[in-house]
């Protein structure tokens, strides 16, 4: 299984925000663009971060080279709806007549998430059929998905929208985006979480429901992990060490109370969730830039 | 904090996910029970932990009141009530749609419509709306005294208070309606909605969808026909009494600098409808270890080892890992003061409360009740 995931056409990370999708997006993209393969990470959130990480300007909506082999995108759903649109209806005219007056706005809220429908059909054409030169353009497309109801509503888009519609053009890519992401060859959709109680509940939750649907189950992500530093007669001692250990002994007790943390939600996660879990160590970093990106890269880059 | 539940009958929480708005939300509650009031806190938050921590089973669509007998044990006496429950998204939609609706046959048609299903669930904004609904519902009822709202983490702040007009726009667009007209017609004069879809926009974006998808838009905007106005009124009325004096809105974060931003755009949002913030409360802010004092180095750390006849051993030895230990969690600690501080210097003026990381997640009243003194005590400044 070496390597596994990163020989993946696309690799989806889920989970609660402020866990730290986008760092470890960033992370596995630099870990993959080290190998030579050529990365494209696609962050459909509010406002992007993957090319701060990086010390570059945003990218915006159009794809930005940030490190050799490695490139970022920011998917908005006006634009991807436009671009989706001309690929289908090819005629800028009637493109606008159609969408770009106030009905569309309406139809854009009223037609089960469609916003969504195309942004993830951008991912998917990136993914699956944007061609340079007679073969894919991109080795590997790495998706951040959206925080809000866990990115799982993001993923499951099409199979709504099937539901609903089960003609035209946009019925027929979903088909395509829907057995993408069914296919454990080209596909891989990672959690990550946090030693927390509601991120760790989150997690449990997330990895029923993605496995319920069927996604190809890939790694769960311990992120900001903290090990161990003290046996705890160690930590009894210095605890009660008097007054010039004070300062010490509080941080060794806060250090380990976290660790604690760590374990527990460690033990139950490997407990509930069947899925390879890889801890991701906490970083004490004044600034989270290339360097902590760096890291993170090479301690799970060494195990995938 | 005392002033801002005593002064006000709503208190909305708000900031961005995994910040411990549930918590806060929670804690608040209890303190104005405490304090003699009946209070609701109102949850969107469908983990059962909260439940769990209030000594109940679950929580559901329905108030619930916190047992005497769970209070004592916390060691608590509570002067007021509290009472607790869980927003249902899909019940809170079906009442409204019902209360609004001219007939029962109009409710009927509408809850029956497999669009209306798919659309109060899941159109953007669609949690925010009914909470708010909720919250209106709630306080009209004048069954509490105070009601804390457990806001959906909300990716973008703006959805809060636009998200009722954003969706009745929605349902109420005339643009759209002039699309549709000719479906619309067809269904009025009884073909039973079978007309193909006429017209350049029409086809094209029939295009896209299929037509069966446009019939059933029509059908269900047939179906909402004369209760827009109805909504619309109502809507206007919850964003009235948002921004009366009754509500106060309370910005959660923690100091993560992330989520500190978040809560600066809520700030911002706030503003911009003329809305105070009424107080920000900061979560897990990490304590600084060197306020104790005492050694910061290597080689004090050893010595001090020593007059404690403590042995210097392990590998890397003790002495190193404790010296390490103590400069990551001054970090941690600058870190979050800093946060903190630019908060403070950003949102002058409104009380800023701080409540240290706690050594395990809260799991009963009693760790309420601890976040409750540093509510109180850290004192807005």
């Amino acid at each position: 299984m070496s390597d596994a995931l990163l020989d993946r056409r696309l690799v989806v990370m889920t989970g609660k925000g402020g866990t730290g999708k986008s760092t470890l997006s960033a992370a596995l993209a630099l870990a993959a663009a080290r190998k030579g393969k050529k990365v494209l990470v696609c962050e459909v959130v509010a406002r992007e971060r993957v090319a701060d990480f990086f010390g570059r300007p945003p990218s915006g909506t159009q794809i930005k080279e940030l490190q050799p082999n490695l490139y970022s995108v920011h998917v908005r759903p006006r634009e991807a709806m436009r671009e989706y649109g001309l690929m289908i209806i090819r005629f800028e005219t009637l493109y606008k007549i159609a969408f770009e007056n106030p009905a569309a706005r309406y139809f854009l809220a009223a037609a089960p998430s469609l916003a969504e429908i195309v942004m993830l059909g951008k991912v998917w054409w990136h993914a699956a059929h944007d061609m340079e030169r007679g073969r894919l353009r991109w080795d590997l497309v790495i998706l951040d998905a959206p925080a809000t109801g866990h990115g799982l509503t993001f993923l499951t888009v099409p199979e709504v929208f099937l539901r609903l519609v089960q003609e035209g053009p946009l019925a027929r890519d979903m088909r395509g985006m829907q057995s993408l992401l069914a296919d454990p060859q080209k596909c891989s959709v990672c959690i990550v979480t946090l030693p927390e109680e509601m991120p760790a509940n989150e997690a449990i939750e997330l990895d029923r429901a993605l496995q319920k649907h069927g996604f190809p189950v890939g790694p769960l992500f311990l992120n900001a992990h903290f090990s161990s530093r003290f046996t705890p007669q160690e930590l009894a001692q210095v605890t009660r060490g008097g007054p010039l250990l004070a300062a010490a002994g509080e941080a060794a007790d806060n250090h380990e109370s976290r660790a604690a943390l760590s374990a527990h939600y460690e033990g139950v996660l490997r407990d509930t969730v069947r899925r390879k879990l890889l801890p991701v160590p906490f970083l004490f970093e004044r600034s989270f830039g290339l360097q902590a990106i760096e890291k993170i890269a090479g301690t799970i880059g060494g195990v995938l | 904090m005392k002033d801002v539940l005593d002064r006000h009958r709503i208190i909305c929480c708000v900031g961005s996910g995994g910040v411990g708005k549930t918590t806060t939300a929670a804690a608040l509650a209890l303190r104005a029970a405490m304090d003699g009031k009946r209070a609701l806190v109102l949850t969107i938050d469908p983990a059962r932990r909260l439940a769990n921590s209030l000594g109940l089973k679950e929580l559901g669509n329905e108030e619930t009141r916190i047992d005497a007998s769970h209070f004592a044990q916390a060691g608590l006496t509570p002067r007021g009530e509290m009472w607790a429950m869980m927003l249902d998204l899909k019940s809170t939609w079906d009442e409204l749609v019902k209360v609004q609706a001219k007939s029962p046959q109009q409710a009927e048609a509408i809850l029956g419509n497999q669009l209306y299903q798919t659309l109060s669930t899941a159109m953007a904004g669609s949690l925010e709306y009914m909470a708010m609904e909720k919250v209106y519902e709630v306080h009209n009822s004048r069954r509490f005294d105070v009601v804390v709202l457990d806001t959906p983490p909300t990716s973008n702040a703006l959805d809060f208070l636009h998200a009722a007009s954003r969706i009745l726009d929605v349902l109420d667009n005339n643009a759209m309606k002039i699309v549709l007209g000719p479906m619309l017609k067809a269904g009025k004069f009884g073909f039973k909605l079978l007309a193909a879809p006429s017209g350049l926009v029409l086809r094209t974006l029939a295009r896209f969808t299929g037509s069966a998808f446009l019939r059933d838009l029509t059908a269900f905007m047939m179906a909402f026909e004369g209760m827009y106005e109805g909504f619309k009124e109502r809507a206007l009325e919850v964003k009235a009494l948002l921004k009366s004096r009754e509500a106060a809105f309370v910005l959660v974060t923690s100091a993560n600098p992330l989520t500190i931003q978040e809560a600066l755009y809520f700030h911002q949002a706030l503003q911009a409808d003329g809305i105070a913030t009424a107080a920000v409360v900061v979560n897990r802010v990490q304590r600084d270890p060197r306020r104790h004092g005492g050694p910061d180095n290597p080689a004090a750390i050893e010595e001090a080892l020593r007059f404690a006849q403590i042995k210097d051993e392990g590998s890397p030895r003790l002495s190193e890992r404790l010296f390490q230990t103590l400069t990551d969690q001054a970090t941690l600690a600058d870190l979050d003061r800093r946060e903190v501080e630019r908060l403070r210097a950003t949102l002058r003026g409104v009380p800023l409360y701080s409540v240290p990381r706690l050594r395990k997640d809260v799991h009963d009243l009693a760790g309420f009740w601890q976040i409750d003194s540093d509510l109180t005590e850290t004192g807005g400044d």
